[in-house]
């Protein structure tokens, strides 16, 4: 730009005391709060996901359990001491920490699998559940079934296929099969038994962490005990639960205290959980301090060149130039600085999600390539509140 | 036409000496339009930079009144008072104000683009009617202060106005000088039909003035 037109002659005026290194500093350190805001929101975000939210990521210590009733001696004599009351799930729902409750509903009828024909044919009894979807880890889009339907999808607890590959097939000389190979296998499931009996055909939809059983959509089961075993009565001896922090000491001496049994591993490993939730907020609240202290340093900045251009700001006016053109003049200058920080930040932060996504991965930990709306809100807000700030400090400088 | 009125208009800092003494305009009641040349003697120390100060909005340490076009002047904002001062009353300082870091073309250009009402090679023209076209390039601070008060001189006129207000403008000037630098200021105040207010130490015929006031 010509400095003999008008807007160059200001540049010239206004910004002739502008130290690079300081400008480089300050946008560095602008950009270092940005970042260090932005990835500890990403951080929290990801921990949520991982520890709250639905997608199956159990392997942090996961917040559902599935809890039953302790077999013991009376249980043994009499199948009822296993199962749920009513006044059993009330009791559940007002537990400690407990947020939601939900049942694990067997199928009261008999069920068998097989698959192939002649020496290769597999065939096995089996047993189904169904669990309400808001508990499920795994949803795919064909996880449903009406009546009519022959086709029924199923969803199995990944440990049972582990079960299969690292222990009962090498004992047993049987191929190996990948979670690919089982989704692609159909078989037939029989339901019910003699003339009443039906076939279905049934295709392994999805793995779950989270729930050690073989389920099938509730419509099913609910289905099926009205058909096949109408006259037994529904019962429920395993319950899934939600809980705020499965490592509470109330939660485990409820449990303790009502012969309620769970995977302790689960218990111990959620306290990791906890430990998670509180360096997540540390890190978030230091992350906001850095933020400040960073947009402070660039607003100082800001402040500081304005200070040294004050005689040529307060002359500008007196000789006509409107407050608000100085302004935006001097807005035009700082904010696509402030942008670009923030900017840099916001690449930083994706990439940072999208390297974690590919490494996690493969530890079975699915998050999303791209940050949350959190993120996105956060670097809007801080966009927004550092515009606020500068356009603050340039009206006070204009004014003063 | 604009109106420019002053009522009881007293300096805070001056307000016990003005006691022992007479004023035509301070503590007076005073209008004019602008069509009025207006000369204003005022002997060192009565506050003639003052009241230019005061009547270009720069300074509020006064008590009474002064409006222009029937506006209280500490009512305008200050978005209110960079309209005035870029359209409708000009200034020329007895301390000239120039930027002293800039030349004396960026000098000029700075305010010949507020408005953009005169033409580069009008605002050339007249550096060089008053002898200083030369020095164009040249840094306002290396320029002596004869140039310099040429200089804001021009840049005064480089915006349409009502007023014109001109404080000791050619006390750095010889006669020659003078005249040429008031001849340019006639010519441009009546093209622009406006009225002009001159604050000087003596008795001065620069300007066919209507009134004449003693501060």
């Amino acid at each position: 730009m010509s400095p003999n037109k008008p807007v160059g002659i200001l540049k010239k005026l206004l910004l002739r005391n502008t130290n690079q290194r300081r400008l480089i500093s300050a946008w560095v350190a602008l950009c270092i709060g940005c970042t260090l805001l932005l990835v500890s929101v990403m951080m929290w975000s990801v921990f949520q996901d991982l520890l709250q939210g639905k997608s199956s990521n159990d392997s942090l210590g996961s917040t559902f359990l599935t809890i039953s009733k302790k077999v013991d001696d009376a249980a043994m004599a009499n199948k009822e001491h296993a199962q749920f009351r009513a006044q059993d799930i009330k009791q559940i729902k007002s537990a400690p920490q407990v947020q939601d409750v939900g049942m694990l509903c067997p199928a009261n009828f008999k069920v068998s699998a097989s698959i192939g024909s002649g020496p290769m044919a597999f065939y096995t009894l089996l047993f189904l559940e169904a669990a309400p979807d808001r508990f499920m880890d795994q949803m795919p889009h064909s996880w449903q079934w009406k009546e009519g339907d022959n086709t029924l999808p199923i969803i199995l607890s990944r440990d049972f296929l582990n079960m299969y590959n690292y222990v009962f097939a090498p004992s047993q000389g049987l191929p190996l099969l990948s979670e690919q190979t089982v989704k692609a296998l159909g078989f037939t499931l029989t339901m019910g038994e003699g003339p009443n009996a039906k076939n279905y055909r049934a295709q392994v939809e999805g793995f779950s962490d989270r729930i050690s059983s073989v389920l099938v959509p509730q419509s099913f089961i609910d289905f099926g005990n009205n058909k096949f075993a109408p006259q037994v009565p529904l019962s429920i001896s395993r319950v899934m639960i939600k809980v705020a922090d499965p490592s509470d000491k109330a939660f485990t001496s409820f449990l303790e205290k009502n012969n309620y049994s769970t995977n302790a591993e689960q218990l111990r490993f959620s306290k990791m959980r906890s430990i998670v939730d509180i360096v997540s907020g540390a890190t978030g609240a230091l992350a906001l301090l850095l933020m400040g202290i960073g947009a402070l340093v660039f607003v100082l900045f800001i402040e500081l060149t304005m200070s040294k251009a004050q005689a040529s700001v307060q002359l500008l006016l007196q000789i006509g130039y409107s407050p608000k053109k100085l302004s935006r003049f001097l807005m035009a200058k700082y904010i696509p600085i402030m942008l670009s920080a923030l900017s840099v930040a916001v690449l930083i932060a994706v990439s940072i999600q999208y390297i974690a996504s590919q490494k996690l991965g493969s530890l079975q930990l699915n998050i999303a390539p791209l940050p949350s709306l959190f993120v996105w809100c956060a670097a809007a807000c801080s966009g927004l509140v550092l515009l606020v700030q500068i356009s603050y400090s340039i009206r006070k400088a204009i004014k003063s | 036409m604009m109106t420019l009125s002053i009522e009881q208009l007293v300096p805070i800092p001056l307000k016990e000496k003005l006691n022992t003494r007479t004023s035509d305009v301070w503590l007076k009641n005073i209008k004019a339009s602008s069509s009025e040349y207006i000369s204003i003697q005022a002997p060192s120390g009565t506050g003639k930079t003052t009241l230019i100060h005061f009547l270009y909005g720069l300074r509020t340490d006064f008590e009474g009144n002064i409006s222009w076009n029937n506006k209280d002047l500490n009512q305008f904002s200050a978005e209110e008072k960079a309209v005035l001062r870029a359209t409708e009353v000009s200034v020329i300082f007895q301390d000239m104000r120039l930027f002293p870091e800039l030349s004396a073309w960026e000098n000029l250009e700075l305010k010949r683009s507020i408005t953009d009402t005169i033409s580069p090679e009008e605002a050339s023209e007249w550096m060089q009617q008053l002898g200083i076209g030369d020095k164009k390039n040249a840094r306002a601070q290396t320029l002596s202060y004869g140039e310099q008060q040429r200089l804001a001189i021009i840049r005064a006129l480089l915006q349409p106005f009502s007023f014109l207000l001109m404080d000791e403008p050619f006390s750095h000037l010889d006669n020659k000088n003078t005249a040429l630098a008031a001849s340019l200021i006639a010519q441009i105040v009546q093209r622009n039909n406006a009225g002009l207010l001159l604050a000087d130490l003596d008795e001065n015929n620069f300007f066919p003035y209507h009134k004449t006031y003693m501060l």
